[in-house]
């Protein structure tokens, strides 16, 4: 008979287990508490088998009991533990002293499984026989697994019908003396090259049973019957598609694609077949697709041929959904392969693409931008030209550089007007772009602005890059400007206009202008230290040829 | 901390067991004094003893097809299959069933035991030469065989039948659900194979005696599982790890699913087939592959039924059904699964073979198949299993006593363990069991077998036995 202790410290297991199974599916395995309640089970367990040698556990519907003691009890179905395990035909639980750390969190692991999920193939019987511990026993009831109570005594009586009745076995002794001697089969004993050829055999074995099964696939759409065959074989190479990218086989999917491909210019192939083909070819495309192949491009390190390889049998259904994951994925080379696959794709429908424009994040518009640079399609422009006024600046920027080096003339105004642009980062941008479209009217449009008076007020890194833009016209004008610029004196703000001196010898420098030579002389005993330094260095550029 | 320690424990012991099997081995080509045989004696030796310091003792015993050390059965892994093989054979070669060393070993008492081991290959009554050339060796004792469970253990023929007619059951209603287009799951068919599983590990004769049962009235389910059984058994001869058997179980449960096309009058009709039904019947392997890919989605187990079931009647050398454009080398678990098939189908009166054969003619035919139907390599380790005789089989002996063979004998094909139905005086009896491997005082075999016969053509089988 156990003692009120032993009930007690069985009682404390029960809750100990049902505390973990809480615990486990609420916090990560590297939270803190995850540890903890494992190793307070543990424990619980050890101080047990202190004084025991098993804990022996009785399970029935609502209740389990220890040593016919009831210690837990549970009238309901949510969360019964008794139930839990009851229902797949668990009747007993023995846990040994032996029992180990890793045994036990093992065994709590398989107790806090989401078993409600639907491709959870196991039950908790599976998963404790797959483990087979060491020290932890159990007792289950099968019966529940026929499907019919009776069938074994219906069988049993079936068969006990038919046997031989004493005649029958009687001739059947008489016959023996007649029967031919026994031949017997000769049996080859194993011998150890039996066993390193199985060896070998075990090995070859593990290959990828996908590629065997698409082989079959497609030797079932060879050898279809009827409308039906040819629709489930599609459909299972559209199954296998997706196994092969759930499990980061990317080489089989698209080897299924390139097969599909050359079937479908097989005359001998009826034409209903080739279009219910197309579906299979739109599959790949599939927003659920594109999905998964984003969380497998996150998950592991895709060789970047093997990628592309795959993209080759997208179409342009895949670019919304690339662009929906384009913003979600984590790692830098996964981003990297969707921005490829969408230049690929993206030549095909400008337009798809650059719907991705209208994205409210701005770093998938700076990419959509990126990408519509590098296919450097001119028909992307109608599309960018409504992001020059997109909120973030760094998508300004992208866009205009992109207006600048697609250099269509149309978008000469737009561009002028970013000249008006709030931010600096951006107006440099589109005096660039200006230049790069069309350099007559730029060298216009530049010369009007530095001269202008709003532009003494720029800071100097913006003046800087305009008159760096305005070094690449060598012309008379510019020059004059220049000299005009240099040599200007003022009383009023004197210091912003050295630096707009100081801007000017820097652009002459960059000209290596030699009649600028005696001016720049002077200027390095100005008072001012800017318009020295750069007098300076603007006298060794030329003087040096740079 | 402790984890760790445990785990070193159970390698060490596998160690163990391995390293008995490389002196041995070893020591059967070189002298004992050969640096060879010293090291590997050495090596044993520090095993042993690192093992007896901490655990009191060290207990090998070889139980049914495995070896266990201080009570812990030592798992499978590839690496070993070779030499746990060996040393098994060499076990039941002398009828030794454990070795037990009490205290701290020294090199030359494993010298010694190696000695005495060698020589008493070749006695008449191995066990015994052993025990006393062994009489001076203290730091050991030795014992025969433990049996698994008392022969006729009620409880045990109840659990294998009760597991046998489950199996068939589930087949039956899982089969007829996909036929009536419902969603199953395969959560039961798994925890039906483990079943199967456990009591191949454990009683594998008598799973494999219901096989030999045939005659039922549905039989495409007995079929069914008869090909799970057969091929687990032999999945487990080839090493296979349990969870591999399962995976096998499961796809060689399934392997005939396409039939669930095929109309029961046709399946089940007494004549042969027209050229009109042949062509259904060959189509089910095509069938069978839609039925368990419509099953649940793809995913490992699902594939491999796949491909079993369209491989299955393909043969070693593509001779069979169906065709295909490009064949590759069938799986594994196709090649397991076709000779289970043919086996089975041979021996029931059902489908391939109108009039059924005994077991031992089918045995004959699968034989004149390898090489051509039939995977060579894994037909001897099939016909190594089911024995020359197997279970099943109606024999007649030299002491004129009418038997069905009932338990083979991997060491002795030729002398199984025989259920007696009619005595030498000519008498029906009420069946008992004998070993062919007795001898009698003088060393002569007390019998043998004369002559099989064919167990359909009298509806005799182990029924009355095992049911
Ligand atoms: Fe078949
Ligand atoms: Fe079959």
């Amino acid at each position: 008979m156990e003692t009120a202790e032993d009930i007690k410290a069985a009682k404390e297991i029960i809750h100990a287990i049902l505390r973990t199974k809480k615990n486990l599916r609420m916090y990560p395995e590297n939270n803190p508490i995850y540890a903890r309640t494992i190793g307070d089970t543990y424990t619980r367990f050890r101080s047990f088998f202190n004084y025991r040698d098993e804990l022996n556990l009785k399970i029935n519907q609502n209740d389990i009991l220890y040593d016919s003691e009831q210690i837990y009890y549970n009238p309901g179905k949510d969360d019964n533990l008794a139930f839990f395990f009851f229902k797949d035909g668990l009747r007993e639980i023995t846990f040994k002293n032996g029992l180990s750390e890793t045994e036990i969190e093992e065994f709590l692991k398989i107790l806090s499984l989401d078993f409600d999920r639907e491709f959870v193939d196991d039950d908790i019987v599976t998963l404790l026989w797959e483990r087979d511990f060491q020290n932890i026993r159990y007792v289950v009831d099968e019966a529940f697994l026929a499907e019919d109570e009776d069938y074994e005594t219906e069988a049993v009586r079936e068969i006990k019908e038919k046997a031989p009745d004493a005649d029958e076995l009687l001739k059947a002794y008489d016959d023996a003396f007649k029967a031919d001697e026994v031949k017997g089969v000769s049996i080859v004993p194993l011998t150890d090259d039996h066993l390193h050829s199985l060896a070998r055999e075990l090995e070859r074995d593990v290959y990828d049973k996908t590629d065997k099964l698409v082989e079959i696939l497609f030797e079932m759409l060879y050898q279809a019957e009827s409308a039906g065959d040819y629709e489930d074989a599609l459909n299972f190479l559209e199954g296998a598609i997706e196994f092969s990218i759930r499990h980061g086989n990317m080489e089989t999917a698209s080897s299924i694609m390139k097969r599909a491909t050359g079937l479908i210019n097989d005359p001998s192939l009826p034409d209903n077949v080739k279009r219910q083909m197309r579906l299979l070819f739109s599959f790949p495309s599939s927003g659920e697709m594109i999905k998964l192949l984003g969380e497998l491009l996150d998950s592991v390190e895709i060789d970047e041929k093997v990628f592309d390889e795959y993209v080759r049998f997208l179409d342009k259904n895949a670019i919304p959904p690339f662009i929906t994951i384009l913003g979600e994925l984590k790692s830098i080379n996964a981003r990297k392969n969707v921005i490829n696959a969408l230049t690929f794709l993206g030549g095909k429908d400008i337009r798809a693409l650059a719907s991705g424009l209208q994205d409210s994040r701005w770093y998938v518009v700076r990419n959509i931008i990126y990408i519509l640079r590098k296919i450097g399609d001119k028909k992307a422009e109608e599309y960018l030209l409504k992001a020059v006024r997109h909120s973030d600046v760094r998508v300004r920027k992208e866009v205009i550089k992109t207006l600048g080096e697609l250099g269509n003339r149309g978008v000469l105004q737009t561009l002028k007007d970013c000249l008006e642009d709030p931010e600096s980062q951006v107006r440099i941008s589109a005096a660039r772009a200006l230049s790069n479209i069309a350099p007559e009217v730029a060298k216009r449009i530049i010369l009007e602005k530095v001269s202008g008076k709003n532009f003494m007020d720029r800071d100097l890194d913006e003046k800087k890059e305009f008159y760096e833009i305005l070094s690449q016209w060598k012309d008379g004008d510019v020059v004059d400007f220049l000299m005009r610029t240099l040599k200007k004196k003022s009383f009023f703000r004197g210091a912003v206009n050295d630096e707009n001196r100081a801007c000017a010898a820097y652009c002459l420098g960059l000209m290596g202008n030699k009649d600028a030579l005696p001016v720049l002389y002077e200027l390095r005993d100005s008072k001012n230290e800017l318009l020295r330094e750069y007098a300076y260095t603007a006298i060794k550029r030329i003087e040096y040829g740079r | 901390m402790a984890d760790k320690e445990e785990k070193e424990v159970i390698k060490s012991a596998k160690d163990i067991v391995n390293q008995l099997a490389v002196i041995i081995k070893t020591a059967h080509f070189h002298d004992p004094g050969n640096v060879a045989v010293v090291t590997a004696i050495d090596r044993f030796v520090a095993l042993a003893n690192s093992l007896i310091a901490s655990e009191g003792t060290l207990v090998l015993e070889l139980i049914g097809e495995f070896f266990y050390v201080n009570g812990t059965r030592i798992k499978y892994s590839l690496e070993y299959l070779l030499n746990f093989d060996f040393l098994g054979r060499e076990f039941k070669k002398r009828e030794l069933g454990s070795i037990i060393f009490r205290n701290a070993i020294k090199p030359a008492d494993i010298q010694a035991f190696l000695k005495a081991f060698i020589a008493s290959a070749f006695s008449q009554n191995p066990f015994e030469t052993l025990t006393e050339n062994l009489a001076d060796v203290d730091c050991l004792i030795i014992g025969k065989p433990k049996k698994l469970k008392e022969e006729g253990e009620f409880d045990v023929r109840r659990m294998v039948k009760k597991t046998y007619f489950n199996a068939a059951s589930y087949t039956k209603g899982i089969m007829n659900r996909i036929k009536s287009g419902e969603k199953v799951s395969i959560k039961k068919a798994k925890r039906v194979v483990e079943s199967m599983v456990d009591l191949i590990l454990e009683e594998e004769e008598l799973l494999l005696g219901m096989t030999a049962i045939k005659g039922h009235d549905e039989y495409t389910y007995y079929h069914s599982v008869n090909v799970s059984i057969l091929s687990v058994a032999l999945g487990q001869r080839l090493g296979l790890s349990r969870k591999s058997l399962t995976e096998l179980g499961l796809v060689a449960l399934f392997h005939d699913m396409g039939k669930i096309e095929i109309p029961d009058e046709i399946l089940n009709k007494p004549t042969n087939f027209t050229e009109d039904e042949w062509r259904l019947i060959r189509r089910h392997p095509f069938w069978g592959v839609r039925a368990i890919l419509r099953l649940k989605g793809l995913d490992a187990t699902a594939i491999r039924s796949a491909i079993v079931a369209f491989e299955h009647h393909m043969h070693y050398d593509f001779s069979g059904y169906p065709k295909v454009r490009r064949p590759s080398e069938l799986d594994f678990y196709s090649k397991i699964v076709s000779l289970a098939d043919q086996y089975d189908a041979m021996t029931s009166s059902r489908v391939y073979s109108r009039i059924p054969m005994s077991p031992d003619k089918a045995l004959s035919i699968m034989m004149e198949r390898t090489g051509t139907q039939l995977d060579p390599l894994l037909f001897t380790f099939f016909i190594n299993m089911v024995g020359v005789f197997p279970i099943g089989t109606l024999v007649i002996l030299d002491t004129k006593e009418l038997g069905l063979v009932y338990k083979s004998n991997s060491l002795f094909p030729d002398r199984p363990r025989v259920l007696v139905i009619i005595d030498s005086k000519g008498s029906r009896v009420e069946g008992y069991v004998v070993d062919l491997t007795e001898k009698d005082a003088g060393g002569k075999y007390l019998r043998t077998i004369l002559k099989t016969m064919d167990p359909n053509k009298y509806k005799i089988n182990l029924a009355e036995y095992l049911l």
